[in-house]
């Protein structure tokens, strides 16, 4: 099923939450509310959920208005960040709780359910669990139990909010990897609040970037990560380095260095955004494009090494990211004076992109 | 168990101590009951605490007290959701309004309900318009023990309604549950414990209470006396074991019935780990 949200607003008091949201979810895709705390991404998915109503706008689903309709009557399947697994319930009853409310004529007879529960607990690889309490799983389990009850419904949409928030990282990256697998097999419509950028990436069809209650930017993980549509995205999706230069007859500078920047507009203060695995370390100057540094620190994080290093024109930090293998190659050590040359450089405010070079 | 591993130590001290403090308030005094009582024989003491009019008065303390637990479980819980959940004016002075039958003295309390009830009174008149008589029946215990329990069941409630999850509910109704299933198969089994433990303390003091029953009741034998007042009528006829035979017998009930509501919240809580 599709959802339109249509220029919905929301504020708490005199704070704005949401304004003027506008976007929609076709049938069957896995959609990432992607933002910082605080930015409306919950407050947004509760309002599509209908546990939350908007003060202006409306929600359609499936091209029909659903603003004023109950949640109970959404048929929306809601999975909270804490679980909510009614405790005093075995999984079993807590997965077979949304058959069992059904008006009778509705609810199917006891062995039907107790097939499709099971049914449920295997799609979720737990029915081994049913006869347990919320209390004594693990987390993961007990988000796989909240998703299993949720789509005992059968849904026509899933809204998960930060499903993977309270689990540790190890879990939270095979959970998320599960979850990709599950909607590929289910393909119902489904929206994900997250504040971690590498699980929206990994996980959904397309990303909508929340800052400050306003859409920055809507589009699929790579055009999102390749080209941001501003300042806030860019930084948001991963480290970076500001370079602070000018754009000035078809080069940029920065200190010393010149690259060739084919963007005719020139500009005085040019704030430039280098992600730190596009900046090469070389040993000499190979072009005019390099900025000397002074190597102050060297990490080892698994397969990469993140390199902290000081501009020699005093213009601050930069950090740099070598695969491991090129950074044995290179074998820097700290307090060498080495020279940085970003591979790709974004400048906002022009509307401008190149490569280095 | 005795390894001290734990993060504050002093199991030991704070055990005696407490077996201790016990001992001096609690079992000492409850043992000096049944020693006096001891003086009457076993046969004498059977006779004591098996008397018609003795019986009668069981009966009305231990099912007037029972009744009232219930009405206060049921009403109880009404006015501590009501309390939690709704916002309104001067909900303060009503919260501050359920503690007032903890502090009033319970002898102010029963003369007001006497005065109030009475054929005569506000509501007394109304009542027995429509034929029923509220003091000098067991119907006038009945509302005396109710109006000392309320707090009880309501001041148990409240923090475990204040911590009740939110997300549950819209978890419920996410769901399709209707409100009316929600409560019922959601937010009452969690309240359950302490509904039980605000029941069972209503149900001790009101069968332990004297003062603000005495007036309503009229304390007409074998039908509004209770069995507290029993054992002050044998103080003041100088029949110190006759008072303890008695103290003794509503201690074993009481303390039996206790067992049983303790051991029902046990079983509520047990899948609540």
């Amino acid at each position: 099923m599709s959802i339109e949200i249509k220029q919905i607003e929301k504020s708490f008091g005199r704070f704005k939450a949401l304004k003027s949201i506008d976007f929609a979810v076709e049938s069957g895709e896995l959609i990432a509310l992607l933002g910082p705390s605080g930015c409306g991404k919950t407050t947004l998915l509760r309002i599509i959920a209908g546990l939350e109503t908007p003060d202006k706008g409306c929600i359609l689903f499936h091209g029909e208005d659903a603003t004023d309709r109950h949640v109970r009557d959404r048929n929306v399947g809601f999975v909270f960040q804490h679980y909510a697994l009614f405790r005093h319930m075995t999984v079993f009853e807590n997965i077979a709780f949304g058959l069992r409310v059904r008006p009778r004529s509705q609810r199917p007879p006891e062995a039907a359910l107790r097939r499709k529960v099971h049914d449920l607990l295997n799609l979720v690889q737990l029915d081994w669990l049913a006869d347990r309490y919320p209390p004594q799983l693990s987390g993961g389990q007990r988000q796989r139990i909240a998703l299993a009850r949720a789509l005992a419904i059968e849904p026509k949409v899933l809204l998960l909010d930060e499903p993977f928030g309270a689990l540790d990282a190890r879990v939270r990256k095979d959970l998320r990897r599960w979850l990709r697998r599950l909607h590929d097999e289910l393909h119902v419509t489904s929206v994900f609040v997250t504040h971690d950028q590498e699980e929206a990436l990994e996980v959904a069809d397309r990303v909508v970037v929340l800052n400050e209650g306003r859409i920055e930017q809507i589009g699929t993980p790579e055009s999102v990560y390749d080209h941001p549509a501003s300042p806030f995205v860019y930084q948001f999706l991963g480290d970076v380095n500001l370079f602070h230069g000018r754009v000035h007859e078809g080069e940029a500078q920065i200190g010393d260095a010149r690259i060739i920047w084919p963007e005719q507009s020139p500009q005085d203060s040019a704030v430039f955004y280098v992600r730190p695995h596009e900046i090469d370390i070389t040993r000499t100057a190979e072009s005019t494009a390099a900025i000397a540094a002074c190597i102050s620190d060297i990490r080892t994080l698994g397969a990469t090494v993140r390199i902290e290093l000081e501009r020699s024109d005093g213009q601050g930090l930069v950090e740099a990211e070598l695969a491991r293998d090129q950074f044995s190659t290179l074998a820097l050590t700290k307090g060498e004076v080495v020279y940085l040359q970003p591979r790709r450089l974004k400048l906002f405010s022009t509307v401008a992109e190149t490569t280095g070079q | 168990m005795f390894r001290n591993t734990r993060v504050l130590p002093g199991f030991a001290p704070t055990l005696g101590f407490t077996l201790l403090y016990l001992s001096l308030i609690v079992l000492i005094p409850l043992s000096a009951t049944v020693v006096k009582s001891a003086g009457l024989g076993l046969e004498g003491f059977w006779q004591v605490i098996t008397s018609p009019r003795v019986m009668a008065s069981y009966r009305l303390t231990f099912g007037a007290s029972l009744l009232a637990a219930s009405i206060n479980a049921v009403f109880g819980l009404l006015v501590a959701w009501v309390l939690v959940r709704y916002p309104f004016p001067g909900k303060r002075v009503v919260d501050a309004l359920v503690d007032l039958p903890f502090a009033l003295p319970t002898s102010v309390a029963g003369i007001a309900l006497s005065s109030l009830y009475a054929d005569q009174g506000w509501m007394g008149a109304g009542f027995a318009a429509l034929g029923i008589k509220i003091t000098y029946t067991p119907l006038g215990v009945v509302v005396a023990l109710t109006f000392i329990g309320l707090p009880f069941v309501v001041r148990t409630l409240q923090p475990v309604l204040e911590d009740f999850e939110a997300e549950l509910e819209e978890a419920a109704a996410s769901l399709g549950a209707s409100r009316w299933q929600t409560f019922w198969w959601v937010i009452f089994p969690t309240l359950l414990p302490g509904l039980l433990t605000g029941f069972a303390l209503a149900f001790a003091r009101a069968v332990g209470e004297y003062g603000s029953v005495i007036f309503i009741a009229g304390n007409i034998p074998m039908v509004s006396e209770i069995t507290p007042l029993l054992i002050i009528t044998r103080l003041e006829e100088y029949d110190y074991a006759g008072a303890t035979a008695l103290a003794v017998s509503m201690l074993v009930v009481s303390f039996s019935l206790l067992l049983i509501i303790n051991g029902l919240q046990r079983w509520s809580q047990l899948s609540r780990l």
